[in-house]
């Protein structure tokens, strides 16, 4: 009962935080890069840009204009049209631009008073016009034709052409449209929610059942194990974090001071030596900081989590997962006060908080449940090959160049997107930047891909762990 | 309530224990994967019915501790079953959880968790085991400073006391000075007198007959003689 309860307040509650980002995506196409201008929009001059809508709700538009470095005044006037057919056309709305308001090569957005409804694959079409415009006294605006995404330039061949006049030009207009586009998962949320309700107490139903009947099944086992061995974990874990500083003389501030220190090497070197313009970098490296060396501490420690406790395991029957599984929520416990200096950071860097910032528990679990898997795998291997440890380091390290922490996302080269959409880290720590930085929750996929990397990684652990524990004595 | 049906244990002996992927791709291309097979246990079959106590005797090498490493869950046994009703406490190796950074006070609950003890227990019998250690004050030390006796003697009263369903003794501890030593087997007769099932396995006939219903002879690896405690005690010694 009590579980059930918690869960609907939970599921209440992430709607609340992330409702928004649930029902709704935010997206924005790119412009093609300027490379040239219509020259000044006099009075005589018309231009007409068609485009395609690509989001079901299309909210703001934004072109790109110059003023010739000077002070202009007048208005330009900008239609928005909806074009159903060839020679019919609607106005959606119409703005007045003052002049006098534009900086030189600028963006300069405009926002519709309503958004349009229903506006994916709708052809719009965008009318410029200045009636009082004089030569030396009036804008122009940038068009291009090709589009750079950073690293190939496509151009925009078979693209409707600006028309100037009723004339094609060479290109198309630089225009950014902005909109929102609506999910599923959002419209089908309460359903959903209540499904897995429905199943969660079904599930409970039956255990309560089985308890009853005194059969086990794998859920009881679950349960049992872990009020049984809660004590034992439990000591085990606060054995790891007594001796862990037990002998040095700053003892537990070395677990806040550590991710600081390293926070503070890197950013010295990422932002004087190799220039990024990452915004908000401190806030940026550190969360990837925190997050990988949470992952890297409790691998490389729990690598030797089973051969360690050899002593024990050849003497005392425990569950031999309990040694990784303590070893993992050691680290986690590290990892928890390493987020103080996170908390720092974003206050004195004035990063604002939202309360999206409460999901980044879900991003911290669902990387525990994947060290956990990965440990699992490692310490078993450790024991029939010796090498894991030394192969281990390498990978590691190969693992944290392939994880964007201290660089951004957009250096990636295309070719090697795949490998980061196969890397958890980079799920995991994306997840938490969104929250902490932005302030947002990911979209819904975005939960999607950690728990399938979270979950995935558990079962394939626990399957391999299960098979390998019965010959652990024979090895170690 | 033990139930042993059954019971073999197989080791298999590489010429020399393959520790590397290197070695194992290398040792695998060359075909010389060869194991040498040693049944420890072979077939053993017998059951103890609470509140018995099973001695277990044989030569070195007959598989005395297997059997008791099988039972208590540490083995998983090659062939058969082992169904064990009750809690197990096995006294095999004293100390074998400590951790010589933590204090004689934290490596008590630390030790007494790993010997499936709760914490309810470890507080009611915090002061017991205090002093019964005889150590004092020293328990708020790191125990790297004790010595091999106080060491000793914190661990066996860690492991004694307890009064577990199934005990597991592999041979009477007796530890530390000589007091200590009489203290620590008086120990050890009241909780195996205590009513409760045991698992004894020694060298010492006289302690044997002393102490147990039954006794189970194992000769390599294979139950030789299962009865009365006179009658298979007077087979051995012959």
């Amino acid at each position: 009962m009590l579980a059930l309860a918690i869960y609907m307040i939970l599921a209440v509650l992430f709607y609340m935080i992330a409702g928004q980002q649930l029902r709704v995506r935010a997206d924005s196409t790119d412009s093609v890069s300027p490379s040239v201008s219509v020259g000044e929009i006099l009075s005589d001059m018309r231009l007409e840009q068609q485009f395609t809508v690509q989001s079901d709700r299309f909210t703001s538009f934004s072109v790109l204009c110059g003023t010739f470095g000077r002070q202009n005044s007048g208005t330009l006037l900008l239609e928005l049209y909806e074009q159903a057919g060839p020679d019919e056309k609607t106005l959606i709305e119409a703005f007045s631009v003052d002049l006098s308001g534009l900086q030189d090569n600028s963006w300069y957005t405009v926002q519709l008073t309503r958004p349009l409804e229903n506006a994916a694959g709708k052809t719009m079409l965008l009318e410029v016009s200045a009636e009082d415009s004089t030569l030396g006294n009036a804008v122009t605006l940038y068009y291009g034709d090709s589009v750079s995404t950073g690293r190939v330039e496509i151009t925009s061949e078979g693209w409707t052409p600006l028309l100037q006049n009723g004339q094609p030009l060479e290109g198309t207009l630089c225009l950014r449209t902005t909109g929102e586009t609506d999910l599923w998962f959002g419209r089908y949320y309460w359903y959903f929610a209540a499904a897995a309700g429905l199943l969660l107490a079904l599930y409970f139903w039956r255990l309560c059942r089985l308890k009853e009947k005194g059969k086990t099944c794998l859920g009881l086992r679950l349960i049992n194990a872990f009020s049984r061995y809660r004590f034992l974990i439990q000591q085990l874990v606060s054995r790891d974090f007594k001796t862990k500083y037990k002998r040095s003389v700053l003892g537990i501030v070395w677990s806040f001071l550590n991710p600081l220190l390293t926070m503070l090497v890197q950013y010295a070197v990422f932002s004087t030596i190799f220039k990024s313009d990452i915004p908000n970098f401190p806030v940026y490296l550190l969360t990837g900081i925190v997050l990988f060396n949470f992952f890297n501490e409790a691998c490389s420690m729990g690598i030797t989590s089973i051969l360690g406790n050899a002593s024990l395991i050849t003497k005392v029957y425990v569950p031999k997962y309990i040694y990784p599984v303590t070893r993992v929520l050691s680290s986690g416990i590290n990892m928890l006060f390493s987020l103080v200096p996170l908390l720092l950071v974003i206050l004195l860097t004035r990063t604002a908080l939202t309360p999206a910032i409460l999901l980044l528990p879900f991003a911290l679990a669902c990387l525990l449940c994947f060290c956990t898997g990965m440990v699992l795998v490692l310490s078993a291997s450790m024991v029939f090959f010796r090498d894991t440890q030394f192969l281990w380091n390498v990978l590691s390290m190969i693992w944290m160049y392939a994880t964007p922490i201290f660089y951004p996302e957009s250096i990636i080269p295309d070719r090697f997107l795949i490998v980061y959409k196969f890397n958890p880290l980079y799920h995991f720590i994306r997840f938490a930047r969104t929250v902490i930085m932005d302030g947002v929750s990911p979209e819904p996929k975005a939960y999607l891909i950690c728990l399938v990397f979270a979950v995935g990684s558990l079962i394939l652990g626990g399957l391999i762990f299960r098979k390998a524990q019965d010959k652990f004595v024979l090895y170690i | 309530m033990i139930e042993v049906k059954n019971v073999s244990m197989s080791f298999r002996m590489s010429q020399d224990r393959i520790q590397s992927i290197k070695e194992y791709l290398v040792a695998m291309a060359k075909g010389k994967l060869k194991y040498k097979e040693f049944w420890a246990l072979k077939d053993v079959s017998f059951s103890v019915r609470p509140g018995e106590v099973l001695g277990i005797i044989g030569r070195n090498g007959a598989g005395k501790s297997t059997i008791l490493k099988v039972i208590s869950g540490i083995l998983k046994p090659t062939e058969g079953a082992v169904e064990v009703r009750g809690n197990i406490v096995p006294m095999l190796e004293l100390g074998s959880g400590f951790d010589f950074d933590l204090t004689g006070r934290e490596n008590i609950y630390l030790n007494g968790s790993i010997l499936g003890y709760s914490r309810k227990f470890l507080d009611e019998k915090y002061d017991a085991i205090v002093d019964f250690s005889e150590l004092g004050e020293f328990i708020e030390m790191p125990i790297r400073n004790y010595s091999s006796g106080m060491m000793m003697r914190l661990a066996f009263s860690i492991a004694t006391v307890v009064n577990p369903e199934i005990l597991i003794v592999d041979e009477i501890l007796a530890v530390g000075d000589e007091a200590f030593q009489r203290k620590s087997r008086q120990r050890m007769l009241e909780l195996m007198g205590g009513g409760t099932t045991v698992l004894f396995v020694s060298h010492n006939l006289d302690q044997v007959r002393e102490m147990c219903d039954r006794v189970l002879w194992l000769d390599h690896g294979q139950v030789k003689m299962l009865g009365e405690t006179k009658e298979v005690c007077d087979a051995y010694q012959i």
